[in-house]
């Protein structure tokens, strides 16, 4: 039995037809050469390389600076989501729609909130 | 350059002062030996080929489980031997046994192995040895990933350990804080050790948390819909996303903070406008999250635990995934309370304060869920659940008085004294170890085939209880009058002496309560009670389905769940034949092939930490050119499976009496 033709309807035997183990199905067989990966990995290489030289360089005003720098850091997620998560191939993708908006939400939770804290709008200290 | 000199300066850069100290000398003699002397029994035994076979090449996850847990109970003995150096040193006003810098050295060991390399490879050694079999799988998804976690994992223990004999170890606290970490306060290699070592563990710690969400996401038996999962399951579900969710910002601050150690840039230093606050923020967005990824998977085991020693179903099984839930989406919301005293202002300091208080409702809930499925159970206090017993009371006032240390004036007192030292280890030690020692005992059955002496583990169990609230309690009172942690000794007539006196003999007793279970261990070897039927507990979960140990495969038929506790409901129904082969079922298994890259690939991470730590660029770019070349192997070379004939699948059951006529 392949792993390809399984229905999820089936009604399972109990004999670990339903069992997978992705080592056993690994997609290894692609001919083709990866050049959509390769782009994304020089333009993940590049768009890192812009960030840190506006910071170590400064390329641009303090006040630019922070929102240049996150508009970089979309575009960089979005690369990593659409050419190396599988973000647009596969199975179950309205399941993705929640969990990807859990990491969106924890993501910028964690920068919007860090950015807060260390804004020191302090009475104290 | 003249040859000499260079030698002499390479022992100066290996063998600083700090680690020439007597007492280190003699433990590198003894560890010397002892390697030597193990050496030497393989030999003759002709033992090597079975170590690589069976275990240093293996994907097994049962059998990755036994080596997790063997590295975390030799890492257990490590931090705790630091601990009652700590507390010797404590015993009495201005006492000198150690030097200021080694006490650093020690307590920054102790925290470091206990939380990185005890309590984390503890509760994975829990989740390798149970999740598969609990969710009727034949192994995890990615076995081979599986393996590359663990070998990351002992490489960077290993790195971590050696420090102390070669090159001096780190002194910053587990928690490494800039400017102390920087390079300009701190020069010498020990933090660099740090670094490196827990970032190399760190890069295994994702990969199982990816590796087991997605096992239990794809790989349940057909029937187990998420509803019907053990709680343990749904425990370990929630514990690898939030490992998923915490360990990137970890990777980033260690990553970060190594660039200012070796590569000269400034990004926590105090000059050249560096954000040290910035660690501080980065790491306990890491922190706060990890400690429930410690406390998670003990509040799963107590859910195993309970209902099993109680003959009861859970009570409020949907309250408890609830309240798991809300726990973990809660724990991401309250990391400042770590650092309220660096001044964010008051409007930071209440948010965070009234988010980490909320915490407590759903950790309320679970304790009376516990409590009311024990309520009218018939309760068999074996060792897991005396375990239990303990982890209540120990755990509700760890969790009170973190609540009194997240009402923002009163941590302003509270903070960085004795009080928070007491209270982490109240939670730590009082959930997260309590609980993976309930759980060792509890399916030390499941793993080794034998159990273990139940009265030993009672002694071992009672000396560790009773030494434990020895230990901790006295230390709230020492925060109250004023001792700070971390103080290498301290002065007579404040007071002190006579509650650090009991503290340090609590530790004495409890390390007394670790000793009498290793014994009980070993004795239990020795004398094995061997579990035949598989089910020593009269158990409630698949895992007891299985005959102790479980065959490599697992499961020689995948079950067919239809209730929450399926292996009880089999029993109560007598539909235990379910489980069985016959002639005319069984079927070929495909089973992942043992591997020797996962050891390479991490040997090759270590030769490369080797080179960043000591700055020797050419041995940094030899482990990394290691690491690619192993990643290449993997990926060409070693992918296979072997396939375990029916035959011999029906052999083995019908060994175990698995098989129907
Ligand atoms: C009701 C639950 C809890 C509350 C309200 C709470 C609150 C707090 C607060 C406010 C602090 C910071 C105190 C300070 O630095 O001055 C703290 C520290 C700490 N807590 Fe908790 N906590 C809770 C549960 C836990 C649990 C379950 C664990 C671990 C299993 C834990 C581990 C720690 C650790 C390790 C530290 C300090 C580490 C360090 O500074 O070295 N806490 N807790
Ligand atoms: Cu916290």
């Amino acid at each position: 039995m392949d792993h390809e033709d399984r229905q999820p309807h089936r009604i399972p035997t109990g004999h670990g037809d339903e069992v997978e183990l992705a080592i056993f199905s690994p997609k290894m067989h692609q001919t083709h050469f990866p050049s959509l990966q390769i782009t994304g990995y020089l333009l993940s290489i590049i768009l890192t390389l812009l960030a840190f030289g506006m910071v170590a360089y400064h390329w641009m005003p303090m006040a630019s600076l922070i929102p240049v720098i996150l508009i970089l850091a979309f575009i960089q997620a979005g690369l990593q989501l659409g050419i190396f998560m599988h973000l647009r191939e596969g199975r179950g993708t309205t399941w993705q729609i929640p969990v990807l908006a859990l990491a969106v939400s924890i993501g910028l939770g964690i920068v919007g909130f860090s950015i807060w804290i260390m804004m020191f709008k302090s009475g104290v200290s | 350059m003249d040859i000499k000199l260079w030698t002499l300066h390479l022992l100066k850069v290996l063998f600083p002062p700090q680690v020439l100290l007597p007492d280190i000398v003699a433990i590198d003699i003894g560890l010397t030996v002892a390697t030597i002397v193990i050496g030497a029994y393989l030999t003759k035994t002709r033992k090597w080929g079975w170590l690589w076979h069976e275990w240093l090449t293996t994907v097994d996850h049962k059998k990755i489980g036994i080596m997790y847990l063997i590295a975390a109970l030799i890492m257990l003995f490590r931090g705790g031997v630091d601990a009652l150096m700590i507390r010797s040193q404590l015993i009495a006003p201005n006492a000198h046994f150690m030097g200021a810098q080694q006490y650093d050295e020690v307590f920054t060991t102790h925290g470091t192995v206990m939380i990185f390399f005890m309590a984390m490879p503890m509760i994975f050694a829990l989740f390798n040895a149970t999740i598969p079999l609990m969710i009727g799988a034949r192994d995890v998804a990615f076995p081979r990933l599986n393996a590359i976690s663990f070998w990351l994992f002992a490489f960077g223990a290993i790195l971590l350990n050696i420090s102390f004999s070669i090159g001096g170890s780190p002194s910053a606290g587990w928690m490494s804080y800039p400017p102390y970490s920087e390079l300009l306060y701190n020069p010498g290699v020990g933090e660099n050790y740090f670094l490196l070592s827990l970032q190399i563990a760190g890069i295994g710690t994702i990969a199982t948390g990816i590796n087991f969400l997605v096992t239990i996401l794809r790989m349940r038996a057909p029937g187990m819909s998420l509803s019907k999962m053990p709680i343990f399951v749904w425990a370990s579900l929630i514990t690898s996303s939030l490992v998923l969710f915490a360990f990137p910002p970890l990777t980033v601050a260690l990553g970060l903070t190594m660039l200012d150690r070796v590569f000269g840039a400034s990004f926590f230093t105090l000059g050249h406008q560096g954000m040290p606050m910035m660690y501080v923020n980065l790491f306990w967005i890491f922190g706060h999250p990890e400690v429930y990824i410690l406390v998670m998977p003990a509040f799963g085991v107590f859910s195993e635990v309970v209902p099993t020693f109680s003959r009861k179903a859970l009570f409020g099984y949907e309250a408890m995934v609830g309240s798991l839930l809300a726990i973990s989406f809660l724990s991401y919301g309250t990391w400042v309370h770590h650092f309220f005293e660096m001044g964010a202002g008051p409007t930071v300091n209440v948010f965070f304060g009234l988010s980490t208080m909320l915490i407590a409702i759903p950790t309320g809930v679970k304790m009376f869920n516990w409590i009311f499925t024990m309520w009218g159970g018939r309760i068999r206090l074996t060792v897991p659940m005396l375990w239990q017993l303990a982890f209540i009371p120990t755990f509700v006032v760890g969790g009170a008085t973190g609540i009194m240390l997240a009402a923002v004036p009163g941590d302003y007192q509270y903070h960085n004294s004795y009080f928070l030292i007491a209270h982490f280890h109240n939670v730590i030690l009082g959930g997260t170890v309590f609980g993976v020692l309930s759980g060792m005992y509890y399916w030390w059955p499941k793993m080794f085939g034998w159990n273990l002496n139940q009265r030993q583990g009672t002694w071992a169990f009672a000396l560790f209880v009773g030494g434990f609230w020895l230990t901790f309690m006295p230390q709230y009172f020492l925060g109250f009058e004023g001792m700070t942690r971390r103080m290498a000794t301290y002065p007579a007539g404040l007071g002190w002496t006579a509650l650090n006196v009991w503290s340090t003999v609590g530790a004495f007793v409890m390390g007394a309560g670790f000793v009498v279970m290793v014994y009980n261990i070993l004795w239990s070897r020795m004398h094995p009670d061997w579990d035949t039927t598989g089910d020593p507990w009269d158990g409630r979960t698949l895992e007891w389905s299985l005959p102790s140990p479980a065959p490599e495969y697992n499961f020689a038929r995948i079950p067919v769940v239809r209730s929450r506790d399926e292996w009880w409901s089999m029993k109560q129904e007598g539909r235990t034949d379910e489980v069985k082969t016959s002639e005319a079922t069984v079927r070929p298994i495909h089973m992942p092939r043992n591997t020797p890259m996962p050891i390479m690939l991490a040997a090759a991470f270590f030769v490369g930490a080797i080179g960043l730590i000591f700055g020797w660029f050419w041995m940094a770019i030899l482990g990394g050119v290691g690491v690619v070349a192993a990643l290449a192997y993997g990926s060409f070379a070693d992918y296979s499976e072997i396939e375990i004939d029916a035959k011999k699948v029906l052999k083995t059951e019908a060994q175990l009496g698995r098989v129907e006529s």
